[in-house]
C-alpha cells in the first residue's frame, strides 16, 4: 500500500536518511524504530513532504508522492503527527480539528468555517479521544497530554486511510499512553494503516504487526516483532548507538 | 463531600465552563447597534445644511474611513494570516495611480475607476506574493519594505506618469460646501466593504486556513491547507481594498505624486493601527484607527503639527499595548470583557 523505496537526505554533511527502502502493508501496524538519531523523524518528514529528499521514491496506492506538496499528500489520505506536539494555539480544540477537515475548490474556502456536519464528525471524535469538555477551549490552555489527544483526534479528521505518528507515546503518563494505545488498536481493526515510530519497545513488541528498524539512516532489519527482538544486529546498533552517546 | 461527589462538581463546573465558552462563539456582534451607527454616518453629511462649516470633520471622517478600509485590507495579511507587510501603500499608490491616470488622461471620474484601480492593485498583489510569500518572519517584512522603496524608485523616476512631481487632476465642481461629500460616501463605502469582507473571511474556511497560517504553517500544510495560494489570496485580497481607497484618495488630493502615497508614515498607520486594535480580529483595525486618529488630532491641537504630536501618539501607543498586549480588542476579548458591540469575530 505505501513503500519507501532508496530515500536519502543529508543536511550538510550529516546523512540523516540513508538509501533508506521499506513497505507497509494495508491494513497493518507497521513500527519504525532505531537509536536516537537514526533519521526516523526525518523519514517522516520526506515522506509527508514537509521536507524535500535529495533522492529516491515514496509510493501511495500505487502512485508516486514525493514531488507532491504536504496538502496534497494529506489529501491523499496520509495524515501525520509531529514528534514535537504542533497545536495552533490561538484556535479552540474545536477550530483545531476542523481546521483539519477537506476544503474543496475555491467555493468551498468560503463555505462557513464550521460546518454543522463536521462539527458533528469533530464532537465524535473528540468523544472518542475523551475530551469533549474542552470543545470549546483556546488549544494554548490544553495541558501537555491533552494536547496530544487533541492532535491525534485532529488527525483522524481527514479521514486517512494511513496515519503516520511519531512518539505518540514520548513524555506521556502511563494512564493516557495506554489510553493512545487503545485508540490506535481499534483504529487499526477498523481499517486504517498505522506507521509508528515509538521508543517504548514492549509496546512495538505488543502492538505492532511489523517492524523496521533503522540505524545512522538506512534500514539494518525489518520483520516480525519476535523475530526482531531475537536480531542480533538490533540489539547492537542499540548497544552501539548508547555506547557512542556515553 | 466524598471524593465522588468533589469529581461530579469538578466536572460540571468545567461543563458549564465550556458551555459558556460555546455560547460566546455563538453570540456574535449586536447587529441593530451597528446599523444604527452605520445610519449616523450615513446622514451625517447632512450638517452642511445647518449652514456652518463642517468640511473639517468631514475630512477626518474620510480620512478615518480610508484607514479603515486600508487596515482591515491590510488585516487580512498582516492579522489573519500573520505576515507583516511595511509596504502595504505600494497598493494605495497604484489605486491612485490607475484611476488618476484615468482620470488625467480621459476625464474618467474615480468613483467609477476604483474598483479597476482595485483590480490591478490585486493583480500586482498577486504577483508580488508569488514571490514575497516564499520566505516568512522577518524576511518577508524586509521583502515588503524592498518592494516599497522599488516603488518609490521606479514612480519617481517614470515620465509617463510625472515623475517625482507627479500630476494634477481636475477638481469636481462644487460648491465649496459640497466639496468633500462625494468622497465622504465613497470611502465610507469602501470602509464598510472592507469590513464585510474582513468578517466573511474571518467566519470561512479560508480564515480558519489563514488563522493556522498564522499560527504554525508547517501545521497548516500538513492539514490539507494549501498554504500557498492561501497566502497569496489573502495577499491579492488585502491589496485590493488598499488600492480602491488609493483610487479615491488621488482624487480627493486633486495630484497624484510618490510623495503622498509612497511615505512610510501611510504604511506605518496602517500596522500601526492594526497592532493597536487588535491584529487578526475584525473590529480592531476600526478601534485602532479611530484611537489613532483621536490622539494625533488631541496632540496636534495642543501642541501644533510639530514633531510632538508624533512623539505623544508613539507614547501613547507603547503604553496601550503595554496593558492590551494583543490590541485592545484581542486583549478585551481574551479577558472576556469585549463590549458586545465589538465582538464581530
Ligand atoms: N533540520 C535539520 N538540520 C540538520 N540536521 C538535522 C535536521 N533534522 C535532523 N537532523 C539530523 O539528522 C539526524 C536524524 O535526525 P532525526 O530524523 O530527528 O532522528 P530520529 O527521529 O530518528 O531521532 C540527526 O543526526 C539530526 O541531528
Ligand atoms: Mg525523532
Amino acid at each position: 500500500m505505501f513503500e519507501v523505496r532508496r530515500l536519502s537526505k543529508s543536511f550538510g554533511g550529516i546523512h540523516a536518511v540513508n538509501d533508506c527502502s521499506f513497505a507497509v502493508d494495508e491494513g497493518s501496524i507497521t513500527a519504525l524504530i532505531g537509536p536516537n538519531g537514526a533519521g526516523k523523524t526525518t523519514v517522516f518528514n520526506l515522506i509527508s513532504g514537509t521536507l524535500a529528499s535529495d533522492s529516491g521514491e515514496v509510493w501511495l496506492e500505487g502512485k508516486r508522492i514525493d514531488s507532491l506538496r504536504p496538502h496534497q499528500i494529506t489529501r491523499r489520505g496520509m495524515s501525520r503527527t509531529f514528534q514535537i506536539t504542533r497545536t495552533l494555539e490561538d484556535l479552540t480544540v474545536l477550530e483545531n480539528l476542523i481546521v483539519q477537515s477537506r476544503v474543496t475548490g475555491i467555493g468551498g474556502l468560503f463555505r462557513k468555517a464550521i460546518g454543522s456536519a463536521e462539527e458533528a464528525r469533530a464532537m465524535e471524535l473528540l468523544d472518542f479521544v475523551g475530551i469533549t469538555r474542552l470543545a470549546h477551549e483556546e488549544a494554548r490552555n490544553l495541558s501537555f497530554g491533552q494536547k496530544k489527544l487533541m492532535d491525534f483526534a485532529a488527525l483522524l479528521m481527514s479521514e486517512p486511510k494511513i496515519i503516520l505518528l511519531d512518539e505518540p507515546a514520548g513524555g506521556v503518563n502511563p494512564t493516557l499512553l495506554e489510553a493512545i494505545v487503545g485508540h490506535i488498536q481499534e483504529l487499526n481493526r477498523g481499517g486504517l494503516t498505522v506507521l509508528i515510530v515509538e521508543h517504548n519497545i514492549e509496546l512495538v513488541m505488543s502492538i505492532s504487526h511489523k517492524v523496521v528498524v533503522m540505524a545512522y539512516g538506512s534500514v539494518i532489519a525489518e520483520g516480525e516483532p519476535d523475530a526482531i527482538q531475537a536480531d542480533r544486529r538490533v540489539l547492537d546498533a542499540y548497544l552501539g548507538a548508547q555506547s557512542a552517546d556515553a | 463531600m466524598t471524593d465522588r461527589q468533589n469529581i461530579d462538581t469538578v466536572l460540571a463546573e468545567r461543563d458549564a465552563y465550556n458551555a459558556a465558552l460555546a455560547g460566546t462563539r455563538r453570540r456574535g456582534g449586536s447587529w441593530p447597534a451597528l446599523l444604527v451607527i452605520l445610519a449616523a454616518l450615513a446622514l451625517f453629511p447632512l450638517v452642511q445644511l445647518t449652514g456652518g462649516n463642517w468640511n473639517y470633520p468631514l475630512h477626518l471622517m474620510l480620512y478615518a474611513f480610508m484607514y479603515v478600509a486600508m487596515t482591515s485590507g491590510w488585516n487580512i495579511l498582516g492579522g489573519f494570516a500573520g505576515y507583516i507587510s511595511i509596504g502595504h501603500n505600494v497598493f494605495f499608490c497604484i489605486g491612485g495611480y490607475v484611476s488618476g491616470m484615468l482620470l488625467a488622461s480621459y476625464g474618467i471620474s474615480s468613483f467609477l475607476t476604483a474598483p479597476l484601480a482595485g483590480v490591478v492593485a490585486m493583480a500586482v498583489g498577486f504577483c508580488v506574493g508569488f514571490i514575497t510569500l516564499r520566505v516568512r518572519g522577518p524576511a518577508f517584512i524586509i521583502s515588503s519594505i524592498a518592494l516599497l522603496m522599488v516603488a518609490r524608485i521606479l514612480f519617481d523616476n517614470w515620465d509617463f506618469v510625472g515623475g517625482s512631481n507627479g500630476i494634477s487632476l481636475p477638481r469636481m465642481e462644487l460648491p465649496v460646501q459640497y466639496v468633500k461629500i462625494p468622497y465622504y460616501y465613497a470611502m465610507l463605502v469602501i470602509a464598510v466593504a472592507s469590513l464585510v469582507a474582513s468578517y466573511a473571511i474571518r467566519h470561512s474556511k479560508f480564515g480558519l486556513g489563514l488563522r493556522a497560517i498564522s499560527q504554525d504553517e508547517i501545521k497548516a500544510e500538513s492539514a490539507g491547507i494549501d498554504t500557498r495560494f492561501y497566502k497569496i489570496l489573502a495577499f491579492a485580497i488585502s491589496a485590493f481594498f488598499v488600492g480602491t481607497a488609493g483610487a479615491i484618495w488621488g482624487e480627493y488630493m486633486t495630484y497624484i505624486r510618490p510623495n503622498i502615497f509612497l511615505i512610510i508614515l501611510v504604511a506605518a498607520n496602517m500596522v500601526l493601527m492594526c497592532i493597536l486594535g487588535g491584529k487578526g480580529t475584525v473590529a480592531g483595525p476600526v478601534v485602532g484607527t479611530v484611537l489613532l486618529i483621536a490622539f494625533n488630532e488631541f496632540f496636534v491641537s495642543q501642541f501644533g503639527a510639530s514633531q510632538i504630536n508624533i512623539l505623544g501618539t508613539g507614547i501613547i501607543m507603547i503604553l496601550a499595548l503595554m496593558f492590551f498586549p494583543n490590541g485592545i480588542v484581542g486583549t478585551l476579548r481574551r479577558r472576556g470583557r469585549l463590549p458586545r458591540i465589538l465582538d464581530w469575530d
